[in-house]
């Protein structure tokens, strides 16, 4: 049987392949499905999007698709399309997006691609369906795709560039933080001399994925991004690291640092140096956080909702900085361990959750919420709902976020932690400044001849509050 | 949904068994009888109607689709033998697009031109390509579009094959209001076991023979003229075979929801049958010795 999952966040295959490929400088995705495939992707985005591709929502390239295409196919179709867009849009490269539809017609994509660069067009394809996985896989094929079709069309340098990384795993929209994130991992390993290949945002493009050929190794930061780098270690020899989580402090950053000189050419003292202006850095905030624990609990018991390496990194902050109770993991994008992925993170989730669950069922994540006790929730703006209702504050960090405007925030490194701490703060000091405030009015109304037992039972003292005695009190 | 002008027939069978020949013969023989009848064709062959008209070309509703323009539905019919309406549904080249989704918007375009309203047939007939391979093809079994499928199907244990799962699909939407079956027509009987095959069949599903028809010479020289057997050879025993067949189609009310057999349960009857065969081939004779 069936199970209902209500606000299901994951998306699909061709939501993250689109999501991907429009974050690549130089690469212009054309969608072939019907219209509303696309017009999607950019209504569930609308408040996040960077778009370094310079084509997305309406103005992305598509067949639109109409019954006759279904009937009757829709390859030539998409030729017409793919001939138009070429002409009117300058893209280093063009990426063929297949959708449900195209796949189940069985139209014959590679062909019509083969054709085209034939021709001398720089296209690339990727037939993953809308229907075979969540947009994660969506992020993780269309890579891998691109990649195979890369030597067909530019020139791959074969011999390798040892101070150069490619970084997989940082999921363009999934992790709302992307291009942030990217930054600070671009940041940290500038300062050694490395160099990187990011592939997407301000930084990164289409000759990142032609480099990608003759980097020194491939770093892996979450289960998505273990396929591209799969398919380079079999067809380059590039070596791969698989890391945990994006790094989360100074000693994260050189363990990772550490790690790579394995691989790629970095000298152990300009690593010293860096690590210690780094610990001084982070340092230096740290009176300020031990002042703002003193001033305020930030021990609070959370709850943690959002994909599985983001979700185990907050958690690790929690842990490091506030000494924080994590109750509930909620992981909303994988499962413990997939055969497509190595990773199995469970054990390590474990030992810093109490309980840790996989779903991303609202009423499920309701249940948990309520059945954990907890002060403060760490999710997404899907659970706004649950934060007025349950009346636990929440502090947004996972996709999606509806409340907040992000272009180059970080939530890693040194820096994207301390940002990190600044909103969890804020956002424990704001609550309970509502809190004291409206207990000060519940009692500045009351009347010389209110009964200790009638005030009890309106329940202004008790801290066992129903949820909807505490919103008619405290808004 | 309005109430259904005319009877409404599928018939469904294993490609090359013989539907568009034994179903333009029934269209025939009850055009004969002074019946408005439509025969649609659901093959992407586009190729049901072929002798109630002459081989003359015509356009297939999707061909129209393709087209864009608005549809008449003079455009996609004519008139044949016995002015029977003729239609193709018509489909995509093979290997290409999808033809159940095909068969599914040109039944949906007729009856959005109102064609049975206009044309107010006493029966009209599908001719619905081989096996129901996947959802667009069991379309004129769902839905309230026909209320009775016929499947052509000759002792072979393939063309029986088809039958079943045409059975499984009825199986499946009778109970939401899909069509029922009427019966097994028995095509290219030929002396010997075959029919006996048939009749068991249809007795292990819960099901019943509509006709036999037997393999004859006078099918075959009437399609090479382009012909039904009624129209070429009208004074045939075939053409009577047709004309019975006709008839018990149109008068029959005893519809079924039939019961297929499983993968295994197939296979097994069949194999009863290959002994069975081979013993009547090398004259096995059974039974007790002392019996005999």
């Amino acid at each position: 049987m069936s199970k209902v999952i209500e606000n299901p966040r994951s998306g699909c295959v061709l939501h993250g392949a689109l999501q991907t490929v429009q974050e690549i400088k130089g690469a212009i995705p054309v969608v072939h499905a019907n219209a509303g495939c696309g017009v999607i992707n950019q209504l569930v985005d609308s408040k996040s999007t960077s778009v370094a591709s310079g084509v997305s929502g309406v103005g992305i390239p598509g067949t639109v698709a109409q019954e006759r295409h279904v009937i009757f196919g829709g390859a030539s179709r998409l030729r017409e399309q793919i001939k138009n867009t070429a002409k009117i849009i300058n893209g280093e490269l063009f990426v063929i997006l297949n959708s449900c539809e195209s796949a189940m017609v069985g139209d014959d994509v590679d062909a019509m691609t083969r054709e085209i660069v034939e021709q001398g067009e720089p296209v690339v394809d990727t037939l993953g369906a809308g229907f075979n996985g969540n947009a994660y896989q969506g992020y993780e094929n269309v890579l891998v795709d691109i990649l195979k079709g890369i030597p067909g069309i530019k020139n791959v340098e074969e011999e390798k560039d040892t101070k150069l990384i490619n970084i997989f795993g940082i999921v363009p929209y999934k992790d709302v933080y992307w291009q942030g994130n990217l930054e600070e991992i671009k940041r940290i390993f500038e300062a050694v001399g490395l160099k990187v290949n990011l592939f997407f945002g301000t930084f990164g493009g289409v000759q990142d994925l032609v480099d990608a050929y003759k980097a020194s190794a491939s770093i892996v930061f979450s289960r998505w991004g273990e396929a591209p780098a799969k398919f380079l270690n079999d067809k380059a020899n590039i070596p791969v690291l698989n890391v945990d989580t994006l790094p989360v402090n100074v000693d994260e950053e050189e363990k990772l640092l550490r790690s790579v000189s394995q691989y790629a050419e970095v000298s152990e003292e300009d690593v010293d140096a860096f690590i210690e202006q780094e610990r001084d850095y982070q340092n230096s905030f740290i009176s300020q956080v031990v002042a703002a624990r003193n001033k305020n609990d930030l021990s609070k018991r959370v709850v943690i909702i959002g994909d599985e390496e983001q979700s185990y990194r907050y958690a690790k902050i929690l842990n490091d900085y506030f000494a924080a109770e994590v109750a509930s993991i909620v992981i909303v994008d994988a499962k413990a361990k997939d055969e497509l992925h190595e990773r199995n993170n469970s054990d390590i989730l474990n030992d810093l959750a109490e309980k840790v669950y996989y779903s991303q069922d609202k009423k499920e994540i309701e249940g948990i919420i309520k059945s954990s006790n907890a002060e403060l929730i760490l999710g997404s703006s899907l659970e706004k709902g649950l934060e007025e209702k349950l009346n636990i504050p929440l502090l947004e960090v996972s996709y999606p976020i509806y409340h907040s405007f992000i272009l180059n925030r970080a939530s890693v490194g040194t820096r994207g932690v301390l940002a990190f701490v600044e909103n969890y703060e804020s956002r424990i000091e704001k609550y309970e400044d509502a809190e004291k405030t409206s207990l000060i009015s519940s009692f500045k109304s009351l009347k010389a001849e209110d009964k200790w037992i009638d005030i009890s039972q309106r329940g202004i003292v008790s801290k066992d509050l129903s949820a909807s005695r505490r919103k008619q009190l405290y808004n | 949904m309005a109430e259904k002008i005319g009877k409404h027939i599928a018939i469904y069978g294993k490609g090359g068994i013989g539907k568009s020949t034994t179903t333009s013969n029934i269209s025939a023989a009850l055009a004969e009888a002074g019946y408005r009848v439509i025969q649609i064709g659901c093959d992407p062959k586009s190729d049901s109607t072929n002798t109630l008209r002459g081989n003359n070309y015509l356009p297939t509703v999707l061909d129209s689709l393709r087209e864009g323009n608005k549809i008449h539905l003079d455009d996609i019919s004519v008139k044949g033998f016995g002015g029977v309406l003729c239609i193709e549904s018509g489909g995509p080249v093979p290997g290409v697009g999808c033809a159940g989704r095909g068969i599914n918007a040109a039944v949906n375009l007729l009856q959005e031109l109102n064609l049975f309203e206009e044309f107010k047939p006493d029966y009209v007939l599908y001719d619905v390509l081989g096996d129901v391979v996947c959802g667009g093809f069991a379309v004129p079994i769902r839905d309230g579009i026909t209320d009775r499928a016929y499947v052509v199907s000759s002792s072979d244990f393939m063309a029986l094959y088809a039958a079943n799962n045409l059975f499984k699909a009825i199986n499946k939407y009778a109970p939401t209001g899909g069509a029922k079956l009427g019966g097994v027509i028995a095509n290219s009987m030929k002396p010997g076991y075959h029919r006996e095959i048939v009749d068991d069949f249809v007795a292990k599903t819960g099901t019943s023979i509509a006709g036999y028809v037997n393999r004859s010479l006078d099918v075959q020289q009437s399609e090479l003229y382009g012909k039904t057997v009624i129209e070429a050879k009208p004074n045939s025993a075939q053409a009577d075979i047709y004309r019975n067949l006709a008839k018990h189609i149109a008068e029959n009310e005893d519809l079924v929801v039939p019961n297929p057999l499983g993968s295994t349960e197939l296979r097994d009857w069949a194999r009863t049958w290959g002994d069975r065969i081979y013993d009547i081939e090398n004259g096995v004779v059974g039974g007790v010795a002392e019996a005999i």
